[in-house]
Formats: C-alpha cells, structure tokens, sequence
C-alpha cells in the first residue's frame, strides 16, 4: 500500500488512520477492543458499526491471527446512541402495561 | 415490569415472519423496530424475488412487505415502532428506548433478534469524501425516498446487491458509469448483471477503486487493474467522472445484542463473519434467545423470511403454544422450504455453511 | 441531486403535504414525513457537516441510521442522525461544526 494511503481514516468517527493502527498493532495491541482502548477507533457514535470488520482484518493480515481470535465476542449497552439523560429515567420496575 | 411471552426485535422479513407465525401459534408477541415504519429493507427491494412459488418467487418485495404487514395487522400484532432495543439482561429482559425519550424494560419469556445486517465498506483515500456509500444506502435514496444520491454512479462490487442496486439506479434515471470488481469473475445473479449490462454499464472485474476525489463531495475516481495476488498494477490506472461511488462488499450480522446476551458465537466467513451459534430451531445457546435472518447468517430475504418462520413456531413451540404433532408438520414444511431455497450453485455454498455453524459444539 | 419523479416500477411521485425546515437559515421546501437527508439531497446539498479533527466534509453514508456521518445540529441539538429523523414544520437545521454546539452541555 503506498505510504499515502496510511493518512486514510480506517474509523470515520473518531478520525483514525491506517497509520496509527498499524502502529498500535506493532506496539502489541492485536484485538478490536484493544486497538479501540488505545486509538480510540470505535469508540465513537457509530460505536464501531463501520470499521470493527476492517480493524479486525487489518490485525489479521498484519499479524496472521485468525479473525475469530481479534473480533470483539462481546458488546456493551446501550447498542444504540441514547441520551445519559434517558437512560438515567429508566422505568425498570414502574412501567405499566400499555 | 411488563410482560410478553415474545418479544421479535427487528421487523424486517425475519422478524416480520416470526411474530406472525408466533401470534398464529396463540402466543403474545410484541414487535419492536427503530424505525418509523415497519418492513427492514423489504420496502427497497423493488425486484422479484427468486425462488419457488411458495416463496413468493417473481413477487417484488416491496408488495411482500405489504402482504406482510396486512398478515400482522389481521392478527393484531403489538408493534412498537421508534423504538430501540439497547439490551438484553439475565436473559430474558429486555431493554428499549421508545421516542428517543422512555427508556424500559420487558420481560419477554422468549426472545427473537431479527436484528438484520450492516454493510461492508471497502476503505480508499477519498471514502470518507460525501458521495461515497453503501450500495444500500443509494438504494434506500431512490427507493424509499424517491431521491437520486448522484447521477453518475460507480459501483464497487458485483455481487447480487451490486448488481440489483446498479439496475435500481439506472431505472431511477442515473446513469451508472461503471461495476468493478476486485475478484477475477463476476460475483452475482446472471439475470441481474445481464440486465445491467445490456444497459452499456462496463463491468471491470479484476480491478478496484485506488482513489476517490473531490473537495466537498466526490469529483472522480481512479479504477487500477489488480494482479493475480490482488495488488494495484502501476500503469493501469484510469480515472471515470462520478459524482457517487456506491460500496457493495457484502454485509455483516448485526450481532451486538446477541453476543451483548452472552450467545455463543461461531465464524461462518461465507455468512458474513461472526453469527451466533443456533439449531435448526433457529434457537441460540441461550435457550430462551432466538434468531432469524441476516443476523444469523447473511442470505437472502426470501430465506430469512422461513427463518422467522421457524424462530417463531419454535418460541412458540416452547411455551406450550403448539401441540406437538402440529409442530412437527409445520417444522418440517419449514425445513423443507429452507432447503429448497439452500439448492443450486449459490445455495448449496449457504446450506454448508448453515450446517456448519449448527454442527459446531454448542459450548 | 433530484426527485424520482416518475419511476418504471414505482410510479409518479406520491402527492405530499409540504413543509419549510430552514437549513443554514435559508427556507427549504420538504415533503412531509421525509427524513430530513432526503430533503437535503433533493436539494443538492454536497455535506451535511464537517469533522472535528481535519474538518472534513460529511455526508449520508450507510442511509439506515447506523453509521451516524449524517449527523447535524436539528432545533439546537448537535449529533441527530438525518437519515433516520423525519423534518417538522419549522425545524431549523444546521451544519454540524465538529461535536456542534452543545450550549456548555457536552
């Protein structure tokens, strides 16, 4: 890949370029929730729809882990952008029957 | 708290499906979508289907979506539409957000996750430019909402949505300047790509989008010819006049709340990646957790819609609703219908891997 | 870009009640119950906001509410995704500035 190519954003969101994983993933951080902790790609709103699938191949091929061993196996809520403030009035025990 | 016997998340044609086959069985189902409107993306697929006439084969989707929602209403489905299912808890509750505004939570005795499928993107310098999009999104523009996204199109990926999406272009009157297609064989539908060929689209298979240009929205891109390992060969690049580059590289289960629940998962490349394990029953490693459709596995709507059919007669089933020997007759009428639609070159590829994500160890 | 007007599998364009958001200030004429990136595109609108580190423009990418790129400020609240949220009489729309402005509230 020609070394221009590394400035292209690999996470929309968060602005985080092919260099800076690559870079990570040299530096040792070879899974999705890993290169997230410390590039913060897919950490923003989308929560990593987009580019989980492209990291994980990236750390595959840079490292020859299957992909299987570098997806995330598991998800935090909420699984949709919402409100703190939202969330904080949760109706846990009080909703009626509609 | 409140409580249902099922709670379907998604209705698309999988979730639209098993909460009707549900509420047939007797049990209380309630139907939850984030959108305004019911339907997934059965309502973009303006083409017919393929299949056999009891799979609706040669009917557009679009007029099966209505059929559907027809069916629904007659069995007076509970259907909470803007409302986002966030997560699943201790198995069984769930929890949503109406309205962007009320958050609550359910308990729901079974669960169906209808919960469908994200594209794929294929990453250039340029992609992130405005223009550039998924195959689905252009499609959702001029089908749902009756706007053309650009009018002149490249299309990267020549699989059955690149080459539907193309045509759908091209009737909603833009002008496609070219499919290319990195693998060296053309990827999808002979009827589909042969109807958009005959329209003069050129198809490039073997080469790539190297780069989009443009200052606020795409101006152009530049198409190179791969080699046998898939690298750029330098000398062979050209550029095309687009204002819209559409993405069509597969999609990828939306997994997040089955795997959120705690399901077990299995890789299933040829269904899109990580799926959740299930049995024919479509039931996941979490007993009272179901599954349908794209999120189980990336098919087709025809084949998600008998895989809603089977979740909800199986959740059903397990709550008492269906007496045994009536469940047997419509399991396998399912069954058989599934595999029907699992046969011939591109099925065959799709019930392997269906069969082997049910044989690996449930764990 | 355009309206679909007349479509071989589809038909002519519904009659819809109109309604006037205002983007950027200006009067747009919206469809009822359309979602506001489709009024925007129907416009011609290139990007619908600009990103926070190399200010560069976006616009709808995955069209479903998923990938959330399409997001603008809408009646003062930054990061609404326009694909997935129908214009209102009135609604005033804005290009998003990076996080947008969240009134000392982010």
């Amino acid at each position: 890949m020609a070394d221009d190519d590394k400035d292209m954003f690999i996470c929309r969101c968060e602005e985080v370029t092919l260099r800076e994983i690559e870079q990570a993933i040299d530096e040792g951080f070879v899974t999705v929730t890993d290169i997230k902790r410390v590039t913060r790609a897919g950490m923003g709103l989308c929560q990593g729809r987009t580019c989980t699938k492209t990291i994980a191949r990236i750390i595959a091929q840079r490292t020859g882990k299957p992909l299987e061993e570098v997806l995330p196996k598991s998800y935090r809520y909420p699984v949709r952008p919402e409100k703190l403030q939202v969330v904080e009035n949760e109706e846990f025990n009080d909703a009626k029957d509609s | 708290m409140m409580e249902r016997d099922i709670v379907v998340i998604g209705s698309g044609p999988a979730g639209l499906c098993a909460a009707i086959e549900a509420a047939e069985a007797g049990a209380k189902v309630l139907l939850v979508d984030e959108n305004a409107k019911p339907g997934g993306q059965l309502f973009k697929q303006i083409h017919k289907f393929f299949g056999s006439r009891e799979h609706s084969a040669g009917v557009r989707g679009i007029d099966i979506g209505t059929l559907l929602l027809q069916k629904a209403e007659e069995l007076d489905i509970e259907v909470w539409l803007n409302t986002e299912a966030c997560g699943i808890f201790d198995q069984d509750k769930v929890w949503v957000v109406r309205d962007k505004s009320t958050s609550l939570t359910i308990h729901a005795k079974r669960i169906i996750l209808a919960t469908g499928a994200n594209e794929n993107v294929v990453n250039f310098p340029g992609w992130t430019l405005p223009g550039v999009m998924g195959a689905g999104a252009a499609q959702t523009m001029i089908n749902i909402h009756r706007v053309l996204p650009g009018r002149k199109i490249l299309m990267i990926g020549s699989g059955n949505v690149g080459v539907i999406v193309s045509y759908q272009l091209l009737q909603a009157g833009a002008q496609v300047k070219a499919v290319v297609e990195a693998a060296p064989q053309l990827g999808g539908y002979g009827v589909h790509t042969a109807k958009v060929r005959r329209a003069g689209v050129p198809f490039y298979t073997g080469h790539t989008v190297l780069e989009a240009h443009g200052t606020d929205h795409v101006e152009s891109a530049v198409i190179v010819k791969l080699d046998a390992a898939w690298k750029p060969i330098a000398g062979t690049e050209f550029s095309v006049d687009v204002d819209t580059i559409c993405i069509a590289a597969g999609l990828t289960p939306a997994v997040e709340l089955a795997f959120g629940a705690g399901c077990r998962s299995v890789n299933s490349p040829v269904l899109g990646g990580l799926v959740p394990w299930h049995d024919e029953s479509m039931r996941t490693s979490i007993p009272s957790i179901y599954i349908a459709g794209d999120v189980s596995g990336v098919e087709e709507a025809s084949t998600a819609m008998e895989e809603g059919r089977m979740a909800g007669l199986s959740a059903a089933h397990s709550l008492g609703y269906l007496e045994a020997s009536r469940y047997r007759s419509r399991f396998e009428a399912i069954n058989h219908n599934l595999l029907a639609l699992r046969s011939g070159m591109f099925g065959q590829k799709r019930r392997d891997a269906k069969e082997a994500i049910m044989a690996a160890r449930k764990g | 870009m355009q309206r679909i007007l007349d479509h071989p599998i589809l038909g002519p364009l519904p009659e819809e009640e109109k309604v006037t958001i205002y983007v950027d200030g200006e009067p747009v004429e919206a469809r009822k119950g359309e979602m506001i990136a489709a009024a925007l595109m129907a416009t011609g609108k290139p990007y619908f906001r600009k990103t926070v580190k190399r200010h560069e423009p976006r616009s709808i990418f995955c069209g479903i509410g998923r990938c959330t790129d399409c997001v603008m400020t809408v009646n003062g609240t930054p990061n609404v995704r326009t694909c997935v949220t129908a214009v209102e009489e009135g609604m005033v729309i804005e290009t998003q500035m990076g996080f947008g402005d969240w009134g000392g509230k982010r």
